[in-house]
């Protein structure tokens, strides 16, 4: 995901600069006298364009409900309780299985907290926030066993960047 | 509506003293944020060593500090060219700098004399339970500080609200509703009062919902049993923030209505696609803010996906009404660059370009693997430094040179201009790429694994701030041979 994400914004912030080092390049030359801009010959096409690309991404990633298992996940999902507090997590169980959907069910006992969990590679596979006096639900299948690394997304003071945990993952 | 409303007029000399003033003001303490930006990347490069506990004041100082430096730099502007068009009174502009000088003080004072490092978004409950980090007396000299922030930015809009209304009729009036919707035929207000307007009905209301969640955090702080929901808490701030730093950029889009058609010959005009544009952006900038709880799956559905959907709609306005009403009006127009103009020209760029990691980060399904990593400083740097302060160091040289265009861009302005733009290109894109690798935000020290990217955005940053120093004190010497 994170990688798709990058290129198309590569891809995107490219075209609109070459776009406007186009206009840039020549605006210091005048246009002949009598000839005008003409505003309006892009413009509709691109706002349709923007809508059509906006109407078939918001299809694409709301069809599937982006806050469940997942289409691919099958069989009941385990739960697993989450508290944060600072600057620390508990995690119950302790040992979760590779392969079956698990629904981390994630609180917080004293202000907001970040649950982030990443693979062994440092890499982010999902995340939700920590609340005090709510309970959010992230669902997660892990592709295979590990070490996965708990970490805290959302600023909690003094102790928020040391506040990790390790979650093992079982065959 | 008459003739008077439409025609630009010279503003008094004593008010174009108070801008000056307050711009120079403004690009002294962007510059000295930017030096606090600079500390944060070189500890996270581990190039220097700063304890936990002052990295977080920095990062808190950091971003309050840009947030009110910018509110002020746009103030400013807006305040500028607003008074060509209607009746603003001087003594309120110098009450909205005093609330605001004094809201600095007691902010900072909070931060580094009572050691508060809650973050600018100062989520409900930390400021009152900081682990025994800093005291509830550091947490209210800040909720203080910033309430006085907002009580001189209240009166500042009301009084601008007063003027337009005065002159205009109604803020209906003003934003040209009776050209949009009733087909009238006079010509509309023109775009700075259009925009104006915008500006002040949406930001009256994030700051009397930013007080609101001020007052509760304060009294919270010593009755406890006087509490707010978290989740409420956090509407509440993400929507007073949301509206208040996107106002910043739409008062500094003013310097580019009023300025760029004296370098281009083509008057920006406030036609129907440009007022439909403002129109959609009052609507859009208040209901959009469910972007930045993407993560509280406990928000009600339709608010999450409408974070997501609305993100999309409001980047449109941007990209197809102001971006591409500039390369138009600047197409074959002759243009003579020097860095006032480049620096304007510059902003609406990164203004634009930076909307577009952000729309796509308003994907809650990507969301879920960007939210709170180093992509998020990634796109707001887009759009703010090479955004709304590049348009803010624009309108700063633009005054410094007499406000006339086309002046000499001498080579020192164009290295600075370059070192600007390759420095916040850099630091942009050094950002980005963390978040694509996953690097957290608002980590006072980053593993071992990180340190490359820290590095090279910590050269980038140190390069921007080099830059900014020869733009702003370039310009500040001019206004004191000026005067």
């Amino acid at each position: 995901m994170q990688d798709t994400v990058a290129l198309i914004t590569l891809v995107l912030v490219t075209l609109l600069a070459i776009v406007f080092v186009m206009v840039l390049w020549r605006a210091s030359v005048p246009a002949a006298p009598g000839t005008t801009a003409d505003p309006g010959r892009y413009r509709a096409p691109l706002f349709w364009l923007l809508v059509v690309v906006g109407i078939g991404v918001s299809y694409g990633t709301l069809v599937e409900w982006p806050y469940g298992p997942g289409a691919a996940a099958s069989g009941e999902p385990t739960t697993a309780t989450v508290t944060g507090s600072i600057w620390s997590w508990e995690i119950n169980p302790a040992q979760l299985p590779a392969g079956k959907p698990i629904v981390f069910a994630v609180t917080s006992r004293d202000v907001n907290h970040g649950f982030g969990i990443y693979d062994p590679d440092l890499k982010m596979l999902t995340q939700v926030q920590a609340m005090p006096g709510y309970v959010n639900k992230v669902y997660y299948t892990f592709p295979r066993a590990g070490t996965y690394k708990i970490v805290c997304l959302e600023y909690c003071g003094l102790g928020h960047h040391v506040m990790a945990a390790d979650l093992t993952v079982s065959p | 509506m008459t003739d008077i409303a439409l025609t630009p007029r010279k503003i008094l000399p004593s008010a174009a003293t108070a801008v000056r003033l307050t711009i120079a003001l403004a690009a002294l303490v962007l510059l000295l944020m930017m030096v606090l930006g600079l500390v944060l990347r070189l500890a996270q490069s581990a190039w220097i060593d700063i304890a936990p506990d002052l990295f977080y004041q920095i990062m808190t100082a950091h971003g309050v500090g840009m947030v009110g430096a910018t509110g002020l730099a746009g103030a400013a502007i807006m305040w500028f060219f607003l008074n060509r068009y209607v009746e603003l009174r001087l003594g309120v502009y110098y009450l909205f700098l005093a609330f605001f000088l004094l809201g600095v003080v007691l902010i900072f004072g909070g931060i580094f004399s009572g050691g508060f490092a809650g973050a600018w978004t100062f989520l409900f409950p930390l400021p009152a339970m900081s682990g025994g980090v800093w005291t509830p007396g550091a947490s209210l000299a800040f909720f203080i500080g910033l309430l006085c922030v907002g009580v001189g930015f209240l009166v500042f809009y009301l009084d601008a609200g007063l003027g337009v209304v005065s002159r205009y009729g109604s803020l209906a009036r003003a934003l040209g509703w009776p050209q949009l919707f009733a087909g009238a035929q006079q010509e509309a207000p023109p775009p700075t009062v259009v925009a104006s307007t915008v500006v002040l009905i949406v930001n009256t209301i994030s700051i009397v919902v930013g007080a609101i969640i001020l007052v509760i955090s304060g009294v919270n702080l010593y009755v406890p049993a006087l509490a707010i929901d978290p989740l409420l808490a956090k509407n509440l701030i993400y929507f007073f923030g949301h509206v208040f730093i996107n106002t910043t950029i739409y008062m500094a889009v003013i310097a580019v209505y009023e300025i760029i058609p004296a370098y281009s010959g083509r008057p920006w005009k406030a036609n129907k696609i440009f007022l439909a544009g403002w129109t959609a952006t009052l609507l859009l900038v208040m209901a959009v803010y469910p972007h930045h709880l993407l993560q509280d799956m406990v928000m009600p559905a339709w608010m999450l996906v409408m974070g997501q959907l609305l993100s999309y709609v409001a980047g449109i306005p941007v990209i197809v009404i102001t971006a591409y009403a500039l390369l138009v009006y600047l197409h074959r127009s002759g243009i003579r660059w020097d860095l006032a103009s480049a620096l304007l020209v510059l902003g609406i760029f990164g203004w634009a370009a930076g909307i577009i990691p952000a729309v796509i980060d308003g994907t809650i399904s990507v969301n879920k693997v960007m939210h709170n990593t180093l992509w998020v400083p990634g796109h707001f740097h887009f759009y703010l430094l090479l955004g709304m302060v590049a348009m803010s160091f624009g309108f700063s040289v633009w005054l410094a040179q007499g406000e006339k265009p086309a002046q000499p861009f001498i080579p020192v302005q164009k290295i600075a201009f370059l070192g600007y733009l390759i420095g916040g290109l850099g630091l942009v894109a050094t950002f980005l790429y963390a978040g694509k690798i996953s690097v957290p935000r608002r980590w006072a020290v980053h593993l071992p694994e990180w340190g490359a990217q820290d590095r090279v955005g910590s050269v980038f940053a140190a390069l921007a701030v080099l830059a900014t120093a020869v733009i702003v004190v370039n310009a500040l010497a001019r206004f004191v041979r000026a005067k």
